[in-house]
């Protein structure tokens, strides 16, 4: 493909309007920038709304300031950075974390996984009923979700607490937002419900994606299914696997962001907050730009450096099948 | 599977699988059925586990649509999800084109830049991108909720790909025949990509419609703001009017709900397309 297009009308070009003279090497030049043209609107939004604000966070980390207009931004250099290790509830925030990443895990990798290597070719009809039921959840908004488990896991009139009292005479209703030791494995989960059928449909595409005749040799050759699973499918879902543990791993706690902020806002005594809420509250309940700005420079890198080991492990380890 | 006894071994493999599949489409549908059913019980009922309402009733809904400016959250919801689909699509459309008609100085450097945006955590350029809209006096304003979600990355790397795919040839063939770029992606090969742009846009609209950080921080007042955040609201300031919350929530997913049933397939088929690339 190449630019050249002497001679046809360009309406793009309404900008500046060709002089007769230099009529040839104009519209050269403006073959050559009409690319660039067709970019520019989205080019312009993006850079705008994502790369300039990512760039003033940066400059922000190096200042104090409470978010006032009037108020001055005062220079402090590397201070928000030393600083942050001691703030208020980074400990806490970064081993939460944690716990959101490893406890997303089930959820997006192992059932689904499971599931999806079980219920290999059962069918187009059924499997279709059962995708449009998994699917679900995903399309539901974050804080729809966070209503109706606000109201199935109430503690005293919800139905799972009734039902796990009936059950297993629980002698008190677990409260599964107040309650500390609850609450984070609570949120946690409705993260993964969330996303559990999007995981499960991914993985199912993916073994669909698979060349049969490869199970199809190994029967002939005696193995049995275990060997089939650990042998085959899971090098060749290797690159799907790799890909929904980077997802979850860098997305897990800005999945639960929303959980947060509805259902706890990040208490009990402070133990279901995670690194992103923490931003939140930096910058818009103790007005510490500074901090919020600094924290969010570190987590960009750290979570930026993640993502390209990833992205290093997808292209080592991957087999691919062509 | 052995030959022998192939009948009985393969209905219980069919059984376990069909059981497992079940029980995973129970967890993912249960709360979306509760609560609908919540909402449609009377307050005498709302605290029984029976699941079915005995007695039908829409009286939840009138309070909830009484109790919050539930009109005009809707109708904000649906003019921001409305235009923001629109020009997130136009951007995006030019855009594509321009990655997959011309070979131009910087473009896998752009396309770079594009993609790379998903690891941007939204938390990340929120304090900056506040102190914009309210520089530009457009907090508890529709133009601050839509004007910074004009452009998408997503869709523009999704739709990239459609372009991708489209033959060359008849790019060739359309050219030949005289007619100008831009008539080339209108007349030429939009006609043929509807479908996908169709469902990248329903996608696009589920997002919008759903999103919840951004309204969180640019709105303040009830009648300025997405039905998201006023479901937020009630939800923080309800007492025990849980007949009344699920009555909000359903109206606040319906028509993602509506949408949802009647293009689950191509909405389903987007999003794994969309998680695989």
């Amino acid at each position: 493909m190449s630019y050249e297009a002497v001679g046809v009308t360009r309406r793009h070009a309404s900008g500046a309007k060709p002089q007769s003279k230099e009529r040839k090497p104009f519209l050269l030049r403006l073959a050559r920038i009409k690319p660039y043209i067709y970019l520019l609107p989205a080019l312009v939004s993006i850079g705008f709304w994502i790369y300039k604000p990512l760039l003033q966070t940066f400059n922000l980390s190096v200042y104090q300031w409470n978010l006032l207009p009037t108020s001055p931004k005062q220079y402090v250099g590397m201070k928000n950075f030393t600083n942050l290790l001691g703030l208020p509830e980074m400990g806490i925030a970064l081993w939460n974390t944690l716990i959101y990443t490893l406890g997303v895990i089930p959820f997006s990798l192992i059932i689904p996984l499971i599931i999806a290597i079980a219920t290999d070719n059962i069918g187009r009809k059924a499997s279709n009923v059962y995708r449009a039921l998994i699917f679900l959840p995903m399309i539901m908004a974050p804080v729809a979700v966070s209503s109706v488990w606000r109201w199935i896991m109430h503690p005293t009139n919800g139905i799972l607490n009734k039902a796990l009292t009936d059950w297993f005479h629980l002698s008190e209703p677990i409260r599964f937002f107040t309650d500390e030791h609850w609450a984070i494995w609570s949120i946690t989960f409705i993260t993964g419900w969330k996303l559990i059928g999007f995981s499960t449909l991914i993985f199912s595409a993916a073994m669909t994606g698979i060349n049969k005749e490869y199970i199809e040799a190994a029967k002939i050759d005696r193995a049995n299914r275990l060997q089939i699973i650990w042998h085959i499918l899971l090098p060749l879902l290797s690159p799907t696997i790799l890909f929904m543990a980077m997802m979850s791993t860098l997305f897990a706690s800005e999945w639960s962001f929303s959980y947060i902020n509805v259902l706890t806002q990040g208490g009990p005594f402070n133990t279901t907050t995670n690194i992103y809420y923490l931003l939140w509250t930096y910058g818009f309940q103790s007005f510490n730009i500074g901090a919020s700005s600094a924290a969010a420079v570190v987590f960009f890198l750290g979570f930026g450096l993640l993502a390209w080991l990833f992205m290093k492990l997808t292209k080592k380890l991957s087999f691919f099948d062509n | 599977m052995e030959k022998v006894g192939r009948n009985a071994g393969f209905y219980t493999a069919a059984t376990i699988k069909h059981a497992a599949l079940i029980a995973l489409a129970l967890v993912a549908v249960f709360p979306i059925y509760w609560m609908i059913v919540t909402s449609l019980k009377p307050e005498s009922e709302v605290f029984t586990s029976s699941f079915i309402p005995l007695h039908l009733t829409f009286e939840n809904y009138a309070n909830a649509w009484n109790a919050i400016p539930m009109g005009r959250m809707l109708g904000n919801s649906m003019v921001v999800a409305v235009i923001q689909t629109v020009m997130q699509l136009l951007t995006s459309i030019l855009a594509a084109y321009a990655f997959t008609r011309w070979e131009f100085r910087g473009s896998s450097l752009i396309y770079g830049l594009i993609a790379l945006t998903w690891l941007v955590p939204f938390q990340v350029i929120m304090i900056p991108n506040y102190v914009a809209i309210s520089d530009f006096g457009w907090r508890d304003h529709l133009a601050g909720l839509i004007v910074p979600n004009i452009a998408s990355a997503f869709a523009v790397l999704q739709l990239y790909n459609a372009f991708k795919s489209y033959p060359k040839t008849l790019i060739e063939a359309a050219r030949l025949d005289g007619a100008s770029d831009w008539g080339v992606l209108w007349r030429t090969i939009m006609p043929n990509l509807k479908s996908s742009i169709a469902s990248i846009g329903i996608l696009l609209f589920i997002t919008s419609w759903n999103d919840y950080f951004w309204p969180l921080l640019v709105t303040t007042k009830l009648e300025n703001t997405t039905v998201q955040k006023g479901l937020q609201m009630f939800i923080s300031s309800d007492g025990n009017m849980w007949g009344a919350l699920m009555a909000a929530t359903t109206i606040a997913s319906l028509p993602v709900l509506l949408i949802y049933l009647l293009l689950q397939r191509q909405i389903i088929d987007s999003f794994v397309k969309g998680g695989l690339k």
